[in-house]
């Protein structure tokens, strides 16, 4: 049964002393919250602070007690809830693709449910596969279980896009990855936003990500808002301690001079080591199975370079070996400082790097992990 | 053993066999499809007004502990002899089993997956026809393959009640004492019995692969 668009793009979000309780707890209480058209909007707090409720309450999964919820100057609650969510975008942690039904018909479930055509649907799936870099000739008819949980997740963005909704919510959409994937998909994610231009609302626990890809971030803790600005805003002038712990930069900054890459340096695991010999579709599949989006290719005990699950998907055509197309990655050696490594890795947008100890192996430096464990 | 064969074919022929199993699996495919749609249909408006679903199981729970016997001899009066008392008593045995995992299959399906379903936008309908009937096929197949054994046996006791098929040659066997021609009647229910729930039990292994991702309720 179709149902009409509710809003083409979205001016406005507006919150207004929204309240929930569960018993006799204030799941959100007395929210006051304006989100902009166009602007990825980050919630970041402590477990329990009330974040998956607001969210829930923007698609009226959750009716507020007593406030309200405005888009466009609409109130959600004189919405019709199926419409309403098919206007919007929704990605959670756990991706819940439905198992019984291939990629394709998860993607396009939907659009086949609003009475699009067969021919429509599969160009709306298949054009969004390719966007999320999954190639649809091979991946539209597989099931879920099929594929890597970084697979999946690209899948989760791809149904959550199809009906081109103007708002995006998404609950911890990378929280379940390992780091690496994390800042993988991040790091595509950032293009994606460029390029869609929507409004996004977005939960994290991770205030790396928070300021890799929000335009301002709200902070919760138990269940009101305590701050919303920029990153910037935050950190010069955060209001109470709580937002000084999550934001607090400067002390981490601090003492990385007196810190080498030796202290900071993850153990190369076996799982990211690939050989040169490998042609890239034998390599798809091998990172598939170890769940990797990043290798780093070997070729007769000497280290060649990086390869990326993105940059391998379109191998069919001549399926080179990975000797040849590894990227060269930078290599650091164990006493080279910290900081002078991040930043140069910053420069060239590269968020891991190799450490040598002379000819072995030291382990790698990933930018992400890093700064997590300065906190 | 050449010999043997032609006696068997004999007797089979003498009996005829070959018209009383096309008649016994008429009576059967009827009574099960009736079944399933009856089942299948109770467990959705059950599961749809939780409220009626407690008094209804335990009726059909009720009718289910009439021995078959005394149910044949109860609906004669009401539907004659023949087929129709043998196949109304088919049914009333086979709902319970078909209509209650049709339930507890729709109520089992991981609540993450309504979640996502609603929040991307499923109406109710929707997600009954599209997430829960389809996540509680392996499920619906198990009751159905159960209601399958209720149904020939009660098919073949139906020989009582002049209902035709394969139990009416056990039945003639039994009056006339035909030893050889009650062990071949006998021999043949019983593997047509077990072939059919080979047969259904493959396609509810079929079913758990493709569809298998219910789990009972924490
Ligand atoms: N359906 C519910 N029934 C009762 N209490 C609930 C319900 N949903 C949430 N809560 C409570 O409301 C509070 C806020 O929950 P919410 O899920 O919004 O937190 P959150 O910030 O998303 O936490 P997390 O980071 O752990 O996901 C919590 O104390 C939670 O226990
Ligand atoms: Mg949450």
């Amino acid at each position: 049964m179709p149902t009409q668009r509710l809003f083409e793009r979205i001016d406005s979000i507006e919150l207004q002393q929204v309240s929930k309780k569960y018993g006799s707890r204030y799941a959100v209480e007395s929210l006051d919250l304006t989100i902009e058209g166009g602007e990825l909007l980050i919630l970041i707090g402590p477990s329990g602070s009330g974040k998956t409720t607001t969210l829930r309450m923007i698609n009226r999964m959750i009716g507020p007690d007593t406030g309200s919820i405005r888009i466009n100057g609409q109130d959600v609650m004189q919405l019709d809830p199926v419409r309403l969510r098919r206007n919007m975008g929704y990605v959670i942690q756990n991706i819940g693709l439905f198992p019984h039904m291939t990629i394709g018909e998860n993607v396009g479930l939907v659009p086949k449910l609003e009475g699009w055509d067969e021919k429509r649907t599969n160009a709306r799936v298949r054009h969004l596969l390719d966007f999320v870099s999954l190639p649809p000739e091979r991946f539209i008819k597989r099931y879920p279980r099929q594929l890597s949980g970084g697979q999946q997740q690209r899948v989760g963005l791809a149904r959550a896009l199809v009906m081109d909704p103007p708002l995006l919510l998404m609950d911890e959409p990378f929280g379940a990855l390992d780091p690496i994937l994390r800042t993988q998909l991040q790091e595509e994610f950032l293009e994606i936003k460029k390029e869609i231009g929507r409004t996004i609302v977005f939960i994290t626990h991770d205030i790396e990500e928070a300021f890799r890809l929000g335009d301002r971030i709200a902070i919760m803790d138990n269940a009101r808002l305590v701050q919303v600005g920029a990153p910037e805003d935050l950190i010069f002038d955060p209001v109470n301690e709580l937002v000084a712990d999550i934001v607090d930069t400067k002390r981490k900054f601090k003492h990385m001079d007196t810190l080498n890459v030796k202290d900071l340096m993850t153990p190369l695991d076996a799982k990211y080591i690939l050989n040169g010999g490998v042609d890239a579709c034998d390599a798809v599949e091998i990172m598939k199975d170890r769940e990797i989006e990043i290798g780093i290719v070997f070729e007769k005990g000497m280290l060649a370079g990086k390869v990326e699950m993105v940059n391998l998907l379109k191998c069919e055509d001549d399926r080179p070996f990975l000797r040849d197309i590894a990227k060269p990655m930078k290599v650091f050696a164990l006493r080279d400082s910290v900081a002078t490594a991040l930043s140069e890795m910053k420069r060239s947008g590269e968020y891991v790097a190799m450490v040598m100890d002379g000819d072995t192996v030291g382990g790698m430096l990933v930018s992400d992990e890093v700064l997590l464990k300065l906190i | 053993m050449i010999e043997n064969f032609h006696e068997i074919m004999a007797l089979w022929d003498k009996h005829l066999l070959t018209m009383r199993t096309i008649e016994h699996l008429e009576m059967f495919s009827i009574a099960l499809t009736i079944s399933v749609i009856i089942g299948v249909s109770v467990g959705v408006i059950i599961y749809i007004r939780p409220g009626i679903a407690s008094p209804v199981l335990n009726f059909l729970n009720i009718l289910e502990t009439i021995p078959d016997l005394a149910l044949l001899v109860i609906l004669l009066p009401l539907l004659r002899l023949g087929t129709g008392p043998t196949i109304a008593a088919s049914v009333i045995y086979s709902i319970l089993p078909i209509a209650r995992n049709t339930y507890t299959g729709l109520k089992g399906v991981d609540s993450k997956y309504i979640y996502v379903a609603e929040a991307i936008g499923l109406s109710p309908r929707d997600i009954l026809l599209k997430v829960r009937i389809p996540m509680s096929l392996p499920l619906i197949a198990g009751g159905i393959r159960i209601a399958l054994v209720f149904t020939m046996g009660v098919v073949t006791l139906g020989g009582l009640v002049a209902a035709g098929g394969l139990g009416t040659v056990l039945q003639n066997g039994i009056q006339l004492y035909e030893k050889d021609a009650i062990l071949l009647a006998g021999l043949w229910t019983g593997i047509l019995a077990v072939i059919l729930d080979l047969g259904a039990g493959r396609i509810e292994k079929k079913l758990y692969k493709r569809y298998g991702t219910w789990q009972p309720q924490k």
